[in-house]
């Protein structure tokens, strides 16, 4: 676990990690890597991965309006909105 | 009257005969949690508990559980009540709904006094990492409860509520039920709803709950389970009433020890206690055999790529945008997001999206994620095998009593140890308990009662068996007295 991975995973996650934390994190997660590590020699030959306990298909339901807009109520807990749209910095120069 | 301690049954029945009003009980809980050092609770919900206590003495509310005061986790979406989850991002968040849970449980009848203090999104097995400062165990105040549903399970063991929900992603009802000296359960993955639940990891979260006893668990989870079209993963099966098979005699059954669970290096009073145990369940006709998972010594590793790898998924949704924290002095987008996070999340909450962003990166998903997927597998196909021969699991709870706050804070791994005996469970998906059954360093320790797929029933009849020819489930924090 090199700065650079570090760098690089912190960035995708779209944290940015203080420098004087930095380095232990970078310890902390070298450690669970290491840790979890020993899966990889584990025999896994014809073994499907398991996504969810229950493996069921997701059901399907009638094609049918089922709530109403709540606008109001959404928007309301957005740190900043206007009537109709969520606020962000200016995207588009 | 003092209403301390009181089981839900007790309190129900006082309610009944009117030697109680719901307004009076309400009140007196209100008193006693202003007046606890244990920080169980992040949100009161005062007035509108005393609203519904005084609707429910003017006989406006009716339920099977109507005119109790209960807690909620603060992961637990609660419509106009502020939702935390234990983060300064969602300091001000407050839901416009209900999660289904919550929902259920008001529906019975039950009154919400307030929410209570977890880890951060439910990431901890201490309480150390939520930002509303930890909670301390009621057995000694230097403890800490367990985590991450430790202010619940502190505030059901010094008698301020006498139920509370929980959610278990690892162990998070279990350990602490054990570490409080109280009565904790998970039901089957998918039983009960995760609608409104805010999510940690989506395929080990589940809903349960803590109470003073197995029988007080039961008629709580006849409400939190349901059948919900909300959730995608939600079962449909029959529910049943887990009331009605607890007092099956338990002659003839079979408990299953797992033998790859080395007990003989735990300390020697749980050691002591595991086999007291054994012993009651023998005088009920029990008979024991030793059931080999060869598996599951990979579940601690397996749930730190699996649970990580989910977490960094679904907490990409917090991004100062929608709704809870937004930095201040931000450039572009960008640096909303990326400031927004940074000063919105916790240390133990960064250490898992970090890690669960590397294992699912490119050039590392087959090595961990998938890895980890596959021995999902073989744990639970361990389980299936298992169940084939015995009734019911058994193992302890977690490895020790409560430990100092503070004394585990700087090795994560140690930490993630704690949930060794509970995590299989979790990546299986099946329903498993812990009852108090002993103490260790004067501290209590719990038992762990492992069931089969939507066998809530029968290990509810197990603990409530034990619980009728045991007595460590009455016993009770002296605060004050205790160090």
């Amino acid at each position: 676990m090199d700065n650079k991975t570090i760098e690089t995973i912190s960035y995708l996650a779209r944290l940015k990690l203080d420098k004087d934390k930095k380095e232990k994190i970078t310890k902390d997660l070298e450690n669970i890597i290491n840790f979890v590590a020993e899966l990889q020699d584990l025999d896994t030959k014809d073994i499907a991965p398991l996504a969810n306990p229950l493996e069921k298909v997701a059901p399907k339901r009638e094609d049918s309006v089922t709530s109403k807009s709540r606008k109001e109520a959404f928007l309301s807990n957005s740190p900043e909105s206007d009537q109709d749209y969520f606020m962000v910095p200016k995207v588009v120069e | 009257m003092s209403i301390k301690f009181k089981t839900l049954s007790q309190l129900k029945e006082l309610l009944e005969k009117k030697e109680l009003s719901s307004y009076e009980l309400v009140s007196e809980t209100f008193r006693n949690i202003s007046s606890s050092k244990t920080n169980s609770f992040i949100t009161l919900n005062e007035e509108a508990a005393l609203n519904k206590a005084r609707d429910f003495d003017e006989g406006k509310v009716d339920g099977d559980l109507a005119g109790i005061p209960i807690a909620q986790k603060d992961l637990f979406c609660t419509k106009n009540l502020k939702t935390t989850c234990g983060s300064k991002i969602l300091e001000n968040f407050i839901p416009p709904y209900d999660a289904t849970v919550v929902d259920n449980l008001s529906k019975a009848g039950s009154i919400c006094v307030g929410k209570t203090n977890m880890d951060e999104f439910a990431m901890g097995s201490s309480n150390e990492t939520s930002y509303y400062g930890t909670v301390k165990n009621p057995w000694g105040l230097e403890r800490v409860p367990g985590g991450s549903s430790g202010g619940s399970a502190a505030a059901v063991s010094e008698g301020l509520v006498c139920a509370a929900t929980g959610t278990d992603t690892g162990g998070s009802i279990r350990q602490p039920a054990a570490l409080c000296g109280i009565t904790g359960i998970k039901p089957t993955y998918g039983r009960a709803s995760r609608w409104g639940m805010i999510a940690f990891a989506s395929s080990l979260d589940q809903a349960g709950t803590f109470a003073r006893n197995a029988e007080d668990c039961a008629l709580l989870l006849n409400h939190i389970c349901s059948h919900d079209q909300k959730d995608s993963t939600s079962i449909s099966d029959a529910q049943e009433n887990y009331l009605d098979n607890i007092n099956n005699d338990l002659k003839g059954k079979k408990i299953g020890i797992i033998k790859e669970f080395d007990i003989s290096s735990l300390n020697r009073e749980v050691q002591d206690s595991f086999e007291q145990s054994k012993k009651i369940y023998e005088s009920l006709g029990v008979n024991f055999v030793e059931v080999s998972m060869p598996n599951i010594q990979l579940s601690v590793p397996t749930y730190y790529v699996v649970a990580p790898a989910e977490c960094s998924s679904n907490l990409s949704r917090f991004d100062g945008v929608k709704y809870g924290y937004r930095a201040d002095d931000v450039g572009n987008l960008e640096d909303l997001y990326i400031k927004s996070r940074s000063e919105g999340f916790g240390d133990e909450v960064k250490r898992r999206i970090l890690i669960g962003t590397y294992v699912l990166s490119a050039g590392f998903y087959d090595a961990y994620y998938k890895k980890a997927q596959q021995s999902r597998r073989m744990i639970k196909n361990d389980f299936v095998e298992a169940f084939k021969n015995v009734d019911v699991i058994m193992s302890p709870s977690s490895p020790s009593s409560a430990f100092k706050i503070g004394s585990k804070t700087e090795d994560p791994i140690e930490m993630y140890l704690e949930d060794l005996f509970t995590i299989s469970s979790n990546l299986a998906g099946v329903p498993a308990m812990s009852i108090p059954h002993g103490f260790a360093n004067g501290l209590p320790i719990g038992l762990q009662l492992i069931g089969n797929y939507l066998e809530e029933s029968k290990i509810l009849n197990f603990a409530h068996q034990y619980q009728k020819s045991s007595d460590w489930h009455l016993k009770n924090p002296n605060l004050g007295e205790s160090s």
